[in-house]
Parts: structure tokens; sequence; C-alpha cells
């Protein structure tokens, strides 16, 4: 099964040497061997291990290895078209390639493990693989914020490390090296010896993965990476990378759940509101799509954090599900709309014509009224679920005044964010001058892919599957 | 003697980082994965635990000997800036660096009435991540960042040879295999910056 999920991109690794005329198409649809066995691993009986108990297959990482794959697929055919609206050479497009390659292995590797020591392994190798991807663009600015990457990158995933560290000797004593073993530690998490080094492991380790995701201190890292990068790397990053790194945190979290409830939560809660406080009004003025879609991102994954440790499990996971297909679309999406009148909003929804033009206009005014809730989109649910599970919990717990107050800060703040994509939204519609722009196939098939794959999520048989994960 | 070790770590890391030369700051990195080196080789010899003495021979290899070498051939390649003067002055980098020591110990505090033997090991070894992140952020060009980064990988290692006595051998050999990748891809940077400018 491994060999099997790890094929596809060690295909594109291999056809990245090739250039041969089309080995473009072969780089591109070769992702979409990764559904053989992803559709197995869906008929499977889980969970089971691979590799020993190194690596896990259960229906969470199951699921979010299918968020991943989607993703991969619809980037990589975007990338068909790439070079009509930015300058890359030939050879760097298969150098990114490469590199794509070997960042998917490090996720599938991360996604997959069991054991505290690999996710980091799989995690570090994804980083740094993106290093190069940002690298593609030849700007200057691309080459100081691929150095930036490189580094403040780094730092998040040290503190990871660190955290996992102390996290192993804190349970060292009584599991011995099994210690490192996520399903273990969950087993006998209320015995670990130590559970203050624990508590203090996890919370580094939680600063490292959410630093990672652009959270508050680092709120402005990732996007001027993501703007400074060739478009499809936003994507990659939004749809890929933060849902492998928002797997570890439920990971982690699910054992300190056990170790102490009350100390993650409110480690949690605080970190993350203080996280859309500082991004509120970061979107509130931001001027240009890519950085507009970046700071969205990281509300999104701060919302999936808060809704995943308050007990509405289902409604992280849909929140989880609908971000990793919608924000890539949107990134994706502003290879066209800055192709004219760059990080300009004005009139960025004018002068498509044609059936393709006609059906990425609909797509994209489509995403960007999912990507603030508006209902049908599967965020409008997840946030009326996972507000509901949040004033569940106030009610059981001694502080309910306390997350009451929380819970209406936080609405305020997404209000600010939701009257900005919507001012957003009308002067992409109603202002400025109309330019000609031209769709072509690959923007159109992802988008589509995306927009399907939103239905699929929304179907009452998927939605009773993200049920029955936790 | 692990003392001596873990205290000889502690003050290479110190020197590196009032240290405004880059070849004197290569030294002093490899001071410090010396004396790293050699805690796990004394930790292993003494608790006869293969894994950790094989990896206190890659470190000594790579990190104290391999790794500066070559930082220091690529600088040289690449007409690095050997003036890395901190942006922290020493005035306040005096201050700051025994503010960072006494904060860690007061953080780790609660861990000597659990911990007996490893309490304070942990505390230098949060404290040295701490002094390696000050190492990146206190320098704007980009050769003493790396060090830095280097460090940071230098007092992880510092933490999983004295609080657990090593990690399981697949994680030693997953880290180094990314450190190598790390110095990889540093490299191909270095070159698209040619390429570049």
């Amino acid at each position: 099964m491994l060999y099997l999920l790890i094929l596809p991109p060690l295909l594109m690794f291999l056809v990245s040497f090739s250039h041969a005329r089309n080995s473009k198409y072969i780089l591109s649809f070769s992702t979409f061997l990764i559904l053989i066995p992803i559709v197995s691993l869906f008929l499977m009986q889980k969970p089971f291990h691979l590799l020993d108990d190194y690596l896990i297959v259960d229906k969470l990482n199951s699921y979010v290895l299918l968020l991943v794959s989607i993703v991969a697929i619809g980037v990589s055919l975007s990338l068909l078209t790439l070079y009509k609206h930015v300058k890359i050479q030939e050879r760097e497009y298969h150098r990114f390639y490469r590199f794509f390659a070997i960042f998917w292995v490090g996720l599938i590797i991360s996604i997959l493990a069991n054991h505290m020591g690999i996710f980091w392994i799989g995690l570090e190798l994804a980083t740094l693989s993106t290093v190069y991807m940002i690298k593609t663009n030849k700007s200057k600015n691309a080459s100081a914020e691929a150095w930036n990457y490189m580094l403040v990158g780094a730092i998040g995933v040290s503190l990871v490390l660190f955290g996992i560290i102390l996290m192993y000797a804190s349970a060292k004593p009584i599991l011995g090296e099994d210690a490192m073993n996520f399903s273990s530690l969950l087993l006998h998490a209320k015995e670990i010896p130590y559970p203050f080094l624990f508590e203090m492991g996890f919370a580094i380790s939680a600063v490292g993965l959410f630093v990672k995701m652009g959270f508050f201190p680092m709120n402005l890292w990732l996007t001027n990476i993501e703007r400074a990068a060739f478009y499809p790397v936003a994507a990659l990053f939004s749809g890929m990378l933060e849902t492998s790194v928002i797997l570890g945190f439920f990971r982690f979290s699910d054992i300190a759940k056990e170790v102490n409830y009350w100390h993650l939560f409110g480690f949690t809660m605080l970190y993350s509101t203080i996280t859309i406080f500082i991004v509120a009004f970061l979107i509130y003025r931001s001027k240009d799509f890519i950085r507009l879609f970046a700071l969205s991102g990281i509300e999104h994954m701060a919302l999936v954090a808060i809704f995943w440790v308050s007990g509405g499990t289902f409604a992280a996971l849909l929140h989880l599900g609908a971000h990793a297909f919608i924000k890539p679309s949107l990134f994706l999406a502003t290879g066209i709309l800055e192709s004219n009148g760059k990080y300009n909003f004005n009139g960025a929804l004018k002068g498509y014509h044609g059936v393709k033009g006609k059906i990425f206009l609909f797509l994209v005014g489509l995403f960007l009224l999912a990507i603030i809730s508006l209902p049908p989109s599967p965020m409008f649910f997840s946030e009326i679920y996972g507000f509901s599970a949040m004033i569940s919990f106030a009610k059981g717990s001694d502080y309910f005044l306390l997350i009451i107050v929380n819970i209406i800060i936080l609405l305020l703040l997404l209000s600010i964010i939701f009257y900005k994509f919507v001012n957003v939204y009308q002067m992409m519609k109603y202002e400025g001058k109309e330019r000609q722009k031209k769709v072509y196939f690959g923007e159109i098939a992802a988008l589509a892919l995306f927009a399907l794959c939103i239905v699929f999520l929304m179907l009452p048989s998927s939605l009773k599957y993200l049920r029955g994960i936790v | 003697m692990i003392d001596f070790f873990i205290g000889m770590f502690l003050a290479t890391l110190i020197s590196a980082l009032f240290t405004t030369r880059l070849y004197r700051l290569l030294f002093w990195y490899s001071m410090n994965s010396l004396a790293l080196a050699f805690l796990a080789l004394y930790i292993g010899q003494d608790i006869n635990d293969n894994p950790l003495i094989i990896s206190g021979m890659v470190t000594l290899i790579f990190k104290a000997i391999g790794i500066p070498y070559f930082l220091k051939k690529l600088s040289l390649k690449h007409q690095i800036n050997r003036s890395i003067p901190p942006n922290i002055s020493v005035h306040y980098a005096i201050i700051l660096i025994p503010g960072i020591l006494v904060f860690t110990f007061y953080l780790a505090q609660p861990l000597s009435q659990m911990m007996s033997e490893h309490a304070n090991y942990v505390a230098i070894s949060i404290s040295s991540l701490f002094l390696a992140l000050i190492l990146m952020m206190q320098h704007k060009s980009i050769a003493p960042k790396i060090i830095g980064f280097l460090t940071i990988e230098n007092s992880l290692f510092l933490l999983a040879t004295t609080a657990t006595g090593g990690m399981p051998m697949i994680v030693e050999l997953g880290i180094f295999f990314d450190l190598l990748m790390a110095i990889v891809i540093i490299n191909l940077l270095f070159l698209k910056n040619e390429e570049t400018t």
C-alpha cells in the first residue's frame, strides 16, 4: 500500500528529469494515479499498521490523505498552463515538479506517521523541498523570501522536534522507545510520569506547528513568501502543507487532552484568538489577492484548531476539507485575476469572454463567497456546528462567561473579515475598467475539480464519514 | 564529566553570540559540536548505548569537522562578507543572555521536583535553543543565520542526549538526513543567488 502511495510522486520525480515534449502532460496526469491507493484505503478495514508500527492508516489520516491528493491533482492540472501566466524556463518548470514530488512524499510520510519522529522527518522533508519551489521565481524578492522560508520554517520545525523530545522524555520511563508512538502515548496518556514535561513539550510543539501555519507572532512571513513565489506554491501551501500540519496538531492535542484538557483548551483558545485578532486587521488592510487569501488561510486554520479542542471534531474536519478545496482554487485563480493590472482588486472580475471565461467567472465568484461562509458553503455549516460545540463546551465548564465572551470576540473579528471580502467582491465586480483576460484549460479543469469535490463533501455519505472519524 | 561538556557547550554558544567575524563563528560552532559529540560519546559509553555512540561519532565527523569546513569553502567560493556585526549590541546582550538562562531555569524548576537528575540539563537545552534563536535574529546576513539554524539542531541533540539518553536510532538518522538535505538546499540557494544577481 505504501509503495502505491509513493508511486505517483516517485514517477513525477523521475519524469521531471525527462525533457521530452509530452513530459509536461505526463507530469501532470501522473498525479491521478494516487486515486487508486486512496480509493482502496477507503475500502479497507481501518485502522491498520504499515512498516511495523511506524505508520498507521486510520479514518482521520485517510481523509487528510484524500484532501492532500486532490489538491496535488488540482495544482498539477493548473501547472499545465503556468507558463502562459508567468515567465518560467522549461528547466525550472521541471525542477519545480522534482521538488513538488519530494514535498508530496514528505507529506505522505508525515500524514501516515504513527511515530512522532517519523511525523517530524516527513514535515522537515516537505519544508526543505518547498524552499526550492519558492526559488523557481527568479525575482530578487523571491530569493530573499526563499531564505526567509528556509530559516523561519526551520525554526518552526525545530520547535516541533524540541517539543517532541520533551514529550518523549516525559513518557519514556513507562513506555521506553514506544513513547514516540502516537497510539501508545494516547493509550497511556493518564499514566505519564512527568505531565508538566509533557505539557511543556506539547506547548513548544504546538507553537512550532502554529508558526508553520503563520499563526501569531509570525503572521506575515507566510503571506510574504506566498506573495513572492509563483501562485501554485501558495495553493500547495494552503491545501497540502497546512492540512498536514494541522493533522499533527490533532494528533498531539488528542494526547494533551487526556493529560490536562483545560490547559489544552485555554492554550489553544488564547493563541488562536490572538492570531485571529491580528489577522482580521491585517486582512482589512490587505491590498492584493495573494496576501488576502494567505491571511484568510491563517484565520481558517485557527478556527479549525479551536473547533477541534472544543470537541467540535466534525465541524473542524468539515471546515478543514472545505478550506483545503476552496483556498487552493482561489490561489490558482490569482494567476488570471492578477494577469492584468497586478495587485488590483478593481475590475478583477471583468473582461472574461467565451465559455471558459464565463465558467471561470462563475467559479471564482462562488469560491470567494464560499470562503466567507455564505450558505450553502460547507464553511457555513462547519462554523455553525463549531460555534455550537463551543457553546455546549462552555455550558459544561466553570468558565462559561469567559468562553462566551471569547466566542463573541471571535464573531466580531469574523464579521470584519466578512465585510472586507464582500467589499473586495464588489470592487472586483463593479469598479475599475474592463481589461480582457484569457482563461486556459488548466485552470478551469483545476477549479472545476475543486468545485466538484466541495459538492461531494456536502453529500450525506461524506458527512456521515466525517462524523464517524472521531 | 557530563557537567563539564555541557558547560563547554553553553560557553561556546555564548562566545558565538559575541562574535563579529564569520570564520570565528564557524570555529565556535565547530567547538560547540565537538563538546556535544564528546558528551554523546561519554554518555553512550557510560550507559553502554551503541546508537548514542554512533550518533556521537556522526556528530564529530559531520558537525564538528565536515559542516564547518564545507561552509568555509562555500563562503570562499561565493565571497561572502566575513564581517558580521550583530544587531544587538554587546551591552544589551550581556543583560539578555543571563536573563534567558535565569528564565529557563525558572521555567524548568517544577521539573527538578519530578526529575532528580536531568532537570538542569533540560533547562540548559531550552536556554541554548533560545540563545541559538538570538544568534539567528541578531544578524542580517545569511551565513550567521545558517549557523544559528545549525546550532538549534545542536541544542535539540543536547536535549535528546541528556533528557532521554538518546532518541530512537531511526529518528537520529532521519535528523541527520534532513540536516544533510538542508545543507544541499543551502548550497543550491547560494548557487541560484549567483544566477539571479
